[in-house]
């Protein structure tokens, strides 16, 4: 038997590691811009059914110039905020109950799976008779709306922590509290956190639900308003603000974990 | 046996080619009867049109299908949407549907039980009270807003409370939270009659109105006049139909097999159709000044875009004697 000579190999890892490429969203944005105003200009998209980037900057700029943009978004942030943290903080606590504890998980697991599925919007007509056309209604759709995504994915993020992590600080002599605290929460933290980042959005998605019942001002308001005067281009105007709302929301969410999971 | 066969398609082939097939875009409300009477009484095939009925879920829906040229044809209330459509060339009135004229009843002012308790009993207490409606821009809007006019106060922003649906209107009126709605009939009977609210007062007392209208496409009129024509035609057939046999005072000879039609097409029964039937002009004559008085009150409350020109919204050489035309 020859002995075989050693082979040299190639460096298989890296990879698979994202890596910041901040011109390319731009770039990207840019050129669907681009494409939709010269499809625009060259007459193949009537304004009456799809109006110009320029027409919807023109209308969101007369928004703006009116102070009503400042109104709609003060509104609609006020009605998200609230609405978002109830929700979210009633489905963390839910969600964390249900992971670490057998009885919650066994009572939780059935109601949520039979609650989740109710359409929000379709219950708005009871959601009035119980609490009235002023903020209340609209906050509370939007509360019951992000509180089942919450809990759903703060039951799974608990459910997800490695159990041989749980072991060895057991066998450490940790007392449970202490695990709960050491390893449970801070191993559960991204699941939880890209949680919160569904629940914004769908948050986000029902402030135009919510709006629907006697709102004078809000984006989720004058998305409807306009649609109703068939004034397009407002109308996507408000779609730009609600797309914007949900960058910054993002963007803003992106900083707070990184934050939170600077021990990665 | 095989020519009788070939006689027989071309036979059936030509009676279909004889009918046009054309659509029209509708609510089910009474307000649409005429072409309800039209389709069932055989006006529309007279003229050789086959009439499909194609039923929206909102006044908003009836001008849009005929912007994306899903039906020919559209009758409904006049909004603000309407005219903002109207005036990018999307869409023409033709003709009048349901108009609120003095001395019939039809759309009504209904109050809360804790607002009438409190004193709002009738129609000039308006001002500065919560006012439900489906939508900014809606026709009950607009009356809410020709009725301050008349009566000489602001209609502010911040009393109106935009519900988007009926169902939500009405809903918001008997549990209080709204002082004054206008409801739709037989509803507004229906709910005073429950005890619900309070009727006060009928819209066509206080603000008569073209409350709605036949409309069809710009393009339409200009590449197929004669189907407007045949359309108008026997619209005005119905609509003169519907006239002798409701609003001669006593009721017609057919006034119940109109009552059985329209109940059909609007899934009610006879006798609330009774109660809910709105005034139409018998030849679909519109009151022209009006709609030049809407689209201004439109623009004055920055609901219809200032560029829109009441002269191009509405052709008036398919109805002859319109009324109250504008100098």
């Amino acid at each position: 038997m020859a002995e075989s000579a050693p082979r040299p190999v190639a460096f298989r890892g890296g990879g698979f590691q994202p890596s910041p490429r901040r011109w390319a969203p731009w770039l990207a944005f840019a050129a669907i811009l681009g494409l939709w105003q010269a499809a625009s200009a060259a007459g193949m998209l009537p304004s009456l059914f799809m109006p110009s980037p320029v027409e919807i900057g023109r209308a969101l700029g007369s928004l703006a110039a009116s102070g009503d943009l400042g109104r709609h978004l003060g509104a609609s942030l006020y009605r998200i905020g609230l609405g978002w943290t109830l929700g979210a903080a009633a489905g963390l606590a839910v969600g964390l109950a249900m992971g670490l504890w057998s009885m919650a998980r066994a009572v939780g697991i059935p109601v949520v799976s039979a609650l989740f599925p109710i359409p929000k919007i379709a219950l708005l007509p009871l959601f009035i008779l119980w609490f009235g056309i002023g903020e209340p209604s609209k906050v509370a759709t939007i509360a019951l709306g992000t509180f089942f995504p919450t809990v759903v994915s703060a039951f799974g993020a608990v459910d997800n922590v490695p159990r041989n992590l749980i072991r060895m600080a057991q066998s450490f002599g940790l007392p449970v509290a202490e695990i709960v605290r050491k390893v449970v929460l801070p191993g559960a933290l991204p699941g939880v956190l890209s949680g919160f980042r569904i629940s914004a959005s769908i948050a986000l998605i029902l402030v135009v639900a919510a709006e629907m019942i006697g709102a004078e001002f809000g984006v989720g308001a004058y998305i409807l308003l306009t649609g109703n005067l068939m004034q397009i281009d407002r109308l996507l105007a408000g779609v730009v603000v609600l797309s914007l709302l949900g960058l910054a929301i993002g963007a803003i969410l992106g900083r707070v974990e990184a934050w939170l999971l600077r021990w990665r | 046996m095989l020519r009788i066969a070939v006689v027989a398609a071309l036979l059936v082939s030509g009676a279909a080619l004889a009918q046009t097939k054309t659509s029209i875009a509708l609510l089910p409300l009474t307000s649409s009867a005429p072409v309800f009477v039209g389709v069932d009484r055989g006006h529309f095939k007279a003229e050789g049109l086959e009439v499909e009925l194609k039923f929206m879920q909102s006044a908003a829906a009836v001008p849009t299908a005929i912007a994306s040229g899903d039906a020919d044809f559209g009758v409904t209330g006049l909004t603000g949407g309407f005219y903002n459509l109207a005036g990018k060339g999307a869409v023409r009135i033709v003709a009048s549907q349901a108009r609120e004229e003095t001395g019939f009843r039809f759309n009504a002012f209904i109050v809360s039980n804790k607002a009438y308790a409190e004193g709002l009993t009738r129609v000039d207490q308006f001002k500065g009270r919560s006012i439900g409606l489906t939508t900014i821009g809606s026709t009950f809007h607009y009356v809410f807003g020709r009725l301050a006019e008349k009566q000489g106060w602001q209609l502010e922003q911040g009393q109106l409370r935009a519900l988007q649906t009926v169902p939500a209107m009405l809903a918001a009126v008997k549990g209080g939270q709204v002082d004054v709605i206008q409801a739709p009939p037989p509803t507004g009977i229906a709910i005073d009659k429950a005890g619900e609210g309070k009727l006060i007062g009928w819209v066509a007392d206080h603000v008569p109105w073209q409350l709605g209208a036949l409309f069809t496409a710009p393009k339409t009129i200009a590449e197929r006049r004669p189907l407007v024509e045949r359309f108008v035609r026997a619209y005005q057939k119905a609509a003169a139909e519907y006239d002798a046999n409701f609003q001669k005072g006593a009721p017609g000879k057919d006034a119940d097999a109109l009552l059985e039609i329209i109940a059909k097409h609007t899934k009610s029964i006879p006798e609330a159709v009774k109660a809910g039937l709105p005034y139409i002009d018998p030849m679909a004559r519109l009151r022209v000044q009006d709609i030049y008085d809407q689209i201004a009150w439109n623009k004055a409350n920055k609901l219809v875009d200032a560029a829109v020109d009441a002269k191009t919204v509405v052709d008036l050489s398919f109805v002859a004697g319109h009324l109250d035309l504008p100098r």
